[in-house]
């Protein structure tokens, strides 16, 4: 057998060139742009996703600056726009920089950097495939991000002349955004219509809003695709040995977002090609007849708003835990190796994901209590939100259970993990006065719903990436990133993160709205001025820190301390492949023999790890189990 | 944690965390590495933009002389605006503890506890009096002693009993506060309603800069009341994005009220100045030049036919002025104007806007009926439907035999005024050149309010700006405008769907069950 | 090094905490005098403050374990292995039943005030007897400002506008002390009411009218605003619920009635 498992003492003189099967000279192009290998497309989707990371998070910052120095002079944006209104951006800026702000974190940065990043880079690693179950598919799912990309850039009113000449010459006068900037899609990133629906309701609600809708489509077909692919090689494509609860739990998580992901995804597409029709075709699935908005004529047919909210959420909410629970997955991950400890009960963990996974979609009229539903759903809605509590609270006690008795490494990677657990629990608590409707009736719209969900987002799920970039990168690139710099941004990140968004939880119990331009002209919100202003100042702290991560990330590719195959002394198949692992993964054909977590087991011997691939006798196992 | 309802002392502790927070925020400025951003500009007419060079300087130097920069108000003192301040007289005056700077006792009246440092002076009597508001500006005002430092020079020194006002143009300031937060979007730094939103909005936000406001109570030639304004921001105007300021407060939507009547006196001085100066656009040289080159053409032809003839004596025809020449001719022509009789139409455009603008606020120019509402009842109502009908009123081509505004008028190309060319569009246009629909008298929607008084005065004097005319005075006696007024007032609940329309507006919701 | 990171976050738990704690003092908590001024608003706090004990225990426990854990796992030798343990049955279980008891307990314990708010079409008002509101008008919003048609005084609201309506923008008046209905509907996009003081909010739809019944305890102004994004001028829908007594309140509407119908005509002694 020992051939079998190259040992980590070797893995360094094992040339990951000289594996067997599929070796054949590739071009540039073919290698590290339209590449089908998934670590590549994996790669590809990170650079992609900090990218715009970066772009959102400026947006953000617009959206802060608004709102500690109402109707003053914007820095940059306020230059680049309304000079000669010295600087003062529009209501309809503000409202353009929220939404566009909610929909590249969104669209661009969480749910691609989950699925699309760690889920191509991962999967085919851990479960020890040599590549996904259909390649081509997946290298189209990344490519498929591009035109989402260029659309959300026309819906923001960036579309070049020449585009919207052409489209003129076309006779498709509703793709052309008139008004640059200012008429960039601003109907939050939830679109209700009849504001998304009828193109005079808003200067956002142009042609802009029409980008928009499509952008989102694109966005679907790329994670659909994913989605397909992720499902299929995980049923299929697992080494020998690799039972379904051999697993870890990054994979398991995988799995069920695609799987979430595959029944709501189409819902959203169905409804923002319904949406799409109603605005350049003259349906009228949203909008009911007689409405006049800017004097336009009335609107015919007898279509109903609120059938968007509940499309739109069938989808939405689901997403939450798209967004959310690879994440978990790949924090408990972390978690075991940083305490060198299995994790705490392995089986509830999966049954909470999937418990979470069936529970999220019968929880979607949560975000429609106000809206006008049927009232009598809201107590059905109700219960099942509050319900979905329990296996977030399982999941939670189960990491704190990994932690206790654990040897904790006290590294980049593990703060971040502790972060996440930390501020999911924030998130988590909050969550339960939304999901009380009477509360809700007073809580709905206001920051307290803002931060509850930055603390699940951002929080939860951007720390657990921050840490999981931290902890793969050695995979990535066959080098460490820099430990320092890494402390000093989670340390930057964490204070300015819980100083930006804590104090919102008060903002929303003092009653202020979400989306406001300019809250201050009510009076009772007047005094929440200065507490805003640190709030933007904690903020623009955090976004500063980020060029720390990104230049930790780029300057350790070329000049981090180069490591071998486990630098961690981790479990997963993925390290036992070479770093970074060549074209097929593995130099040699993985066989498993244990679930991922046998940290400290007595049966390893002096190592307190036990690969996947190890194979221990049976007389070992017996001799300290005592079986 | 939980029970503490919030205890009576609030607000007391956020002194402490404004300090944090302000230096957080300034921290944050100073990585973001911002400054004070660029000045908010005044836009000029396109006339102006069109007229030679130094005509252009001419007319933006007296502006800029007259109103100032968005951020550098200029309070002109002959025009009727409530610039704001309080007056005083000097009690005592002394040196000042500073070189070139002065002080002085005065008596005030009115509240000036608030008078913050950088308040003009202006001085209304004694040997300082004349000079621009801007001159003297308050260094420090000390209530108790009520004394007031200014630097600035000190000759001439002013002597006990002048008249001053302290504070001077701070309403004006006040107004340019509320109007940056709350119109500029809309209607514009300028107020050439062209702001950024503008664009998007039907009917579009009115341009202040031709001097008038559609809904007034005011007689067909006057201006808009103060009033007026005062209540369009009040309460909005139904129908349209400007939507009602009702809890703006008082003082914000006087002093709002102010500087829109500010600015739109500044738009009409310049467009009545611009009209003054017409003889000195580009067009109209390169007009004089084509003209020129015509004139000569036609008598090169002729000449050249009379010396075909063997006239010898034929007078060659001059040279066509040449475009640098024409441009020469036009500068030195307006150079003259300038010295001789610019400064006598720009004070001629002033004290006509003053007057103007003053007697828009007398009683006199307000619409009052002089009799009481006829009563509202079947009979009234038929005479009121035979006036709508008949050719004095002619109602119904614009506003349609049914009162939806869709009379046959609106489906006529109309002229231009003062041109012959047609406006692109069928329909009706309004004086800036807006596509206009006459209203639709059925939804009970009515723009300038809904009180029987405005209604009354829409049809006596008309609405202004519109090809809405007044029949006050003339073809209308006050009890058959009353008629037509129950007439107009009941159209809305004689609808044949009756149903289908609401008072705010015109959603159908008859054909949803009734949410209970 | 270890020890100090567990401190970090046991250090920022108990800010957040003590933030908590002090926000009221702050001014940072429910807005105006921090009470609720309707019957149901008084048992949406009843309900927020009940959850928030629930909420803080179970934040200061987690909190604590995770601090706990994490100074443990700082203070192991380094000779030491960790536990190995892939878990607890009966914790997990323990850990199940307790918090799904909670959680539901929780869940049926809002059931009534939700039925109350949306759902009976009677409301107990101040002294606890079950009562059907009164609807006293109709609300329109519309972009960016608040419409508002009352019935003539001593008359009941029709659906449909009649000629003595009476007419206010941005001023919800209401009778004091008793529950009332207004009508929410909506002349365009979707806006919703919301009145922080009453705790009440409820969007408006197009092609709806939605009934929203409250009562106001005391007689006063309350400040009224859009909750639900409808377009760029979101933030200008400034409005406020003027709370009167009856008496006051029928004075209002004979004021206002006059107002509107006034046909501008003054006596000539009169308008001197």
């Amino acid at each position: 057998m020992s051939t079998l498992h190259p040992s980590i003492e070797h893995a360094d003189h094992v040339d990951h060139g000289g594996h067997g099967h599929g070796h054949h000279e590739l071009s540039f192009i073919q290698k590290y742009v339209f590449s089908t290998d998934h670590k590549v497309i994996g790669l590809q989707f990170l650079f992609t996703t900090l990218i715009m990371l970066m772009v959102g998070g400026a947006l953000a910052l617009g959206v802060r600056w608004q709102l500690a120095r109402p109707w003053e002079y914007m820095p940059i944006f306020g230059d680049l726009t309304f000079a000669s209104d010295g600087g003062q951006i529009s209501p309809e800026a503000y409202t353009m920089l929220f939404t566009m702000h909610a929909t590249v974190m969104i669209f661009l940065v969480i749910i691609p950097i989950l699925a699309g990043a760690f889920g191509n880079f991962l999967i085919p690693l851990q479960i020890g495939a040599d590549d996904m179950a259909f390649p081509v598919l997946n290298m189209l799912s990344y490519w498929f991000m591009w035109p989402a990309i260029a659309c959300f850039a026309c819906a923001l009113g960036l579309a070049p002349n020449w585009l919207n000449e052409t489209f003129l010459q076309l006779g498709m006068e509703k793709l052309v955004v008139r008004g640059g900037l200012i008429a960039g899609a601003a109907n939050g990133w939830t679109s209700y219509p009849l504001l998304s629906a009828l193109e005079q309701a808003s200067p956002s609600s142009g042609a802009a809003q029409t980008w928009w809708l499509i952008a989102v489509t694109f966005v679907g077909v790329s994670s659909m695709m994913g989605s397909v692919n992720y499902m299929t090689t995980i049923i299929n494509m697992r080494a020998p040995g690799m039972t379904l609860f051999r697993m870890p739990l990054t994979i398991w998580s995988m799995f069920i977002t695609a799987i979430l992901q595959a029944f709501a995804l189409p819902v959203l597409t169905a409804a923002g090609f319904m949406l799409v029709a109603d605005r350049m075709l003259g349906f009228c699935f949203f909008i009911p007849s007689g409405v006049v908005v800017n004097n336009a004529a009335p609107t015919v047919g007898g279509g109903q708003p609120l059938l968007w909210q509940h499309l739109f959420w069938f989808y939405s909410h689901p997403a939450v835990y798209i967004m959310l629970l690879p994440a978990m997955g790949m924090v408990s991950d972390m978690l075991a190796c940083m305490c060198r400890k299995p994790v705490f009960g392995y089986k509830p963990m999966v049954y909470s994901m999937a418990a979470i996974a069936g529970l999220g979609f019968i929880v979607w009229g949560h975000h429609m209590f106000t809206s006008g539903m049927n009232p009598a759903l809201g107590m059905t809605f109700m219960v099942a939100t509050i319900m979905i509590a329990l296996p977030s609270a399982i999941k939670v006690f189960n990491w704190i259970g990994t932690i206790w008795g654990g040897r904790v490494q006290f590294n980049t990677v593990m703060l971040n993990c502790v972060a996440f657990v930390s501020l999911f629990i924030v998130g988590g608590l909050s969550g339960i006065f939304m999901a009380a409707v009477p509360v809700d009736i007073y809580i709905h719209d206001t920051y307290f719903i803002v931060a509850h969900f930055h603390y699940v987002l951002f929080g939860a799920t951007l720390f657990g990436v921050f840490g999981a970039i931290q902890f793969w990168f050695p995979k990535m690139w066959g080098r460490m990133m820099n430990e320092t710099v890494g402390k000093i941004h989670f340390v930057l990140t964490f204070i300015g993160f819980n100083c930006t968004f804590f104090p919102m939880h008060l903002l929303g119990i003092a009653g202020m709205p979400r989306r406001y331009a300019d809250p201050y002209h009510f009076p009772y919100l007047e005094h929440l001025l200065p507490l805003n202003q640190f709030m933007t100042g904690a903020a623009i702290l955090m976004g500063f820190a980020q060029f720390l991560l990104l230049g930790n990330f780029v300057l350790s590719i070329f000049f981090g301390p180069k490591c071998g195959r486990n630098p961690w002394n981790a479990n997963g198949l993925e390290w036992s492949a070479p770093s970074p692992p060549g074209h097929g993964n593995f130099d040699v054909p993985p066989v498993v023999y244990h679930g991922p977590y046998e940290y400290s087991s007595p049966v390893s011997g002096d190592k307190d790890f036990l690969m996947q691939t190890e194979y221990v006798p049976l007389a070992q196992r017996k001799v300290h189990t005592g079986h | 944690m939980m029970f503490r309802h919030s205890s009576n002392h609030r607000s007391v502790t956020t002194a402490p965390w404004q300090l944090v927070c302000g230096l957080a925020l300034g921290i944050a400025s100073g990585l973001a590495g911002c400054g004070t951003g660029p000045k908010a500009e005044f836009s000029y007419r396109e006339a102006t933009q069109k007229l030679i060079p130094v005509a252009r300087k001419a007319i933006k130097d007296t502006l800029e002389d007259g109103f100032g920069t968005p951020h550098n108000l200029v309070a002109w003192e002959r025009f009727p605006v409530a610039y704001g301040g309080a007056k005083a007289s000097v009690v005592a005056a002394a040196e000042g503890v500073q070189p070139a700077s002065k002080t002085i006792s005065v008596s005030v009246e009115g509240d000036v506890s608030k008078l913050a440092s950088g308040a003009s002076v202006l001085w209304l009597t004694g040997t300082r009096a004349g000079e621009k508001a801007a001159a003297d500006t308050v260094d420090t005002y000390d209530t108790k002693t009520k004394t007031l430092t200014w630097s600035g020079s000190a000759e001439p020194a002013p002597g006990v009993g002048d008249v001053l006002i302290v504070g001077f143009g701070h309403a004006l300031q006040k107004g340019r506060a509320v109007y940056m937060k709350n119109c500029m979007h809309c209607h514009g730094v300028s107020g050439d309603g062209n702001g950024s939103t503008a664009q998007f909005l039907n009917p579009r936000p009115r341009d202040y800069r031709l001097g008038v406001f559609k809904f007034t109570s005011t007689l067909s030639a006057e201006k808009v009341s103060r009033d007026d304004l005062h209540r369009v921001v009040k309460y909005g105007i139904p129908g349209t994005y400007m939507p009602s300021f009702l809890l703006l407060g008082e003082e914000e939507t006087k002093s709002v009220v102010e500087y829109v009547r500010w600015l739109a006196m500044r738009g009409e001085f310049e467009k009545r100045t611009d009209d003054d100066l017409g003889d000195f656009t580009e067009d109209s040289i390169v007009d004089t030049v084509k003209k020129s080159k015509t004139a000569f053409d036609a008598a090169k032809v002729a000449y050249d036919a009379t010396l075909k003839a063997g006239d010898k004596d034929a007078v060659k025809p001059d040279a066509p002025i040449k475009l640098t020449d024409a441009r020469k001719i036009a500068t030195e022509a307006f150079a003259k104007f300038q010295a001789s009789d610019l400064d006598q139409a720009v004070e001629d455009t002033a004290s006509f806007l003053a007057e103007a603008w003053t007697r828009a606020d007398d009683e006199a120019s307000r619409i009052a009926p002089t009799v009481p509402r006829v009563a509202d009842d079947a009979a009234s109502r038929e005479r009121g439907r035979l006036l709508y009908m008949s050719d004095k009123t002619k109602c119904y081509t614009c506003h349609g035999l049914l009162g939806k505004g869709n009379g046959a008028a609106t489906e006529d190309f109309w002229k231009k005024p003062g041109t012959e060319e047609l406006y692109p569009r069928r329909g009706l246009h309004d004086a800036w050149g807006n596509p206009l629909q006459p209203r639709n008298l059925t939804l009970g929607q009515y723009r300038g309010g809904r009180r029987p008084v405005d209604v009354f005065r829409r049809l006596y004097a008309g609405i202004k700006g519109t090809p809405m005319p007044g029949f006050g005075k003339t073809a209308l006696k006050d009890e058959e405008i009353w008629d037509i007024v129950n007439f107009v007032m009941s159209l809305q609940y004689q609808s044949p769907q009756p149903a289908k329309t609401n008072a705010g507006g015109h959603v159908v919701a008859t054909d949803m069950p009734e949410a209970k | 090094m270890g020890k100090l990171w567990s401190l970090f976050f046991v250090f920022s738990a108990v800010i957040a905490v003590a933030l908590c704690w002090f926000a009221p003092d702050w001014n940072w908590w429910f807005p105006g005098d921090g009470k609720a001024h309707s019957t149901l608003g008084g048992k949406i706090d009843d309900l927020f403050h009940l959850i928030l004990i629930i909420v803080a225990v179970t934040f200061i426990g987690t909190q604590a374990a995770l601090g706990y854990v994490l100074w443990r796992g700082a203070t192991i030798k380094p000779e030491e292995k960790a536990l190995f343990s892939h878990g607890s049955h009966s914790l997990e279980v323990i850990w199940t039943i307790v918090p799904s008891a909670v959680l539901l307990f929780i869940a049926l314990y809002q059931l009534d005030v939700w039925a109350q708010f949306r759902i009976k079409g009677a409301i107990r008002d101040s002294h606890g007897k079950m009562v059907r509101p009164e609807p006293v008008a109709e609300l329109t919003a519309r972009q960016f400002e608040w419409r508002i048609r009352y019935p003539a005084k001593g008359k009941p609201l029709q659906p449909q506008p009649q000629p003595d309506d009476i007419y206010s923008v941005n001023e919800l008046h209401i009778p004091s002390g008793r529950p009332v209905e207004v009508t929410l509907r909506t002349d365009d996009v979707q806006h919703a009411i919301f009145i922080p003081e009453l705790r009440i909010k409820q969007d408006a739809v197009a092609s709806l009218k939605i009934p929203v019944w409250f009562d106001a305890l005391e007689n006063r102004d309350y400040e009224m605003l859009c909750a639900e994004l409808c377009g760029w001028g979101h933030y200008k829908m400034k409005a406020k619920v003027v709370a009167r007594s009856d008496a006051d309140f029928d004075a209002w509407k004979e004021q206002a009635s006059a107002e509107q119908f006034d046909d501008g005509f003054r006596k000539p002694a009169e308008a001197k």
